[in-house]
């Protein structure tokens, strides 16, 4: 029963071409969160499109193409904090402690975050916010998800994605408001409610 | 009337327009109308208001246009092996 309703289901295409514009900057959001540095994160995004084109064949369109690319991106994230732990020497914190001859006898502490300060209280606030709108925004439908990000954090034209979309401004206003509904609801079940 | 007046479904649209700065004067008079008599929009007018705020104050940050250049290139190559 289960394979013919398989067999039933629209064949899901790959579009290579598209997925820098469509996924790119998503990402690389989701990348540099995690890894914190520009550089890395920028090849992090290059080596899942090159490793979703090498395994294109085993997509079977199960699920979305940006849950598929994320799927593999996790995969490079863990890869890559693998790599710098395999050598030890590496993964190290390694910290002058007297450098400066003028802060001879400083504590220690003194060099670590200080999680008091309002500063990184926000910036720790603004990490899990950011985390959990990731999540909510993986929860969208795709097409909701694509035109939200493009709109609302890749600040492009109404008529730009109107036109790579095909649809018209009007309906483009609905998506995103009801992209927008979603995303405060799972925003107050996860976020809201747990702090 | 109904150049004025409009529905909860068109207000709710018109809410989210807003927080892109995409209405006119007259959507903006329409909208602001509605609030005026609806207590549902307005509530859910600042729920919006308050989402958008929360968007603007994460750092998003952006391929630029070189480095999505250099991955696309990247990509073709890979397609034309």
């Amino acid at each position: 029963m289960r394979k013919e309703i398989e067999k039933q289901l629209p064949e899901v295409k790959l579009i290579p071409e598209k997925w820098v514009d469509r996924y790119g900057d998503y990402l690389f959001n989701f990348t540099i969160s995690r890894v914190n540095d520009p550089i890395m994160a920028q090849d992090l995004v290059s080596e899942t499109f090159l490793a979703g084109l090498k395994s294109a064949h085993r997509f079977k369109g199960n699920s979305t193409e940006r849950t598929w690319l994320i799927s593999i991106l996790k995969r490079k994230i863990i890869d890559y904090y693998r790599k710098i732990n395999s050598n030890k020497g590496k993964a190290e914190v390694r910290m002058s402690y007297l450098t400066n001859s003028d802060q001879e006898g400083d504590w220690i502490e003194e060099k670590a975050a200080d999680l008091r300060n309002p500063n990184v209280e926000d910036m720790i606030e603004q990490k899990e916010l950011s985390d959990v709108l990731e999540e909510c925004i993986a929860c969208l439908p795709e097409r909701y998800a694509t035109i939200f990000v493009q709109k609302t954090i890749d600040n492009l034209e109404t008529e730009t994605i109107c036109k790579e979309h095909n649809i018209t401004a009007s309906n483009l206003w609905v998506i995103i408001h009801r992209a927008r509904v979603q995303l405060m609801e799972c925003l107050n079940n996860k976020w809201h409610k747990n702090s | 009337m109904s150049r004025f007046f409009i529905n909860c479904d068109q207000a709710s649209i018109l809410s989210t327009r807003e927080q892109y700065g995409d209405l006119n004067p007259k959507e903006a008079f329409r909208h602001q109308l509605h609030r005026g008599h609806c207590i549902g929009c307005r509530s859910f007018h600042k729920n919006n208001q308050r989402f958008q705020r929360k968007l603007k104050s994460l750092k998003w940050v952006a391929l630029t246009i070189a480095q999505k250049q250099s991955i696309k290139k990247c990509l073709v190559e890979a397609m034309t092996k």
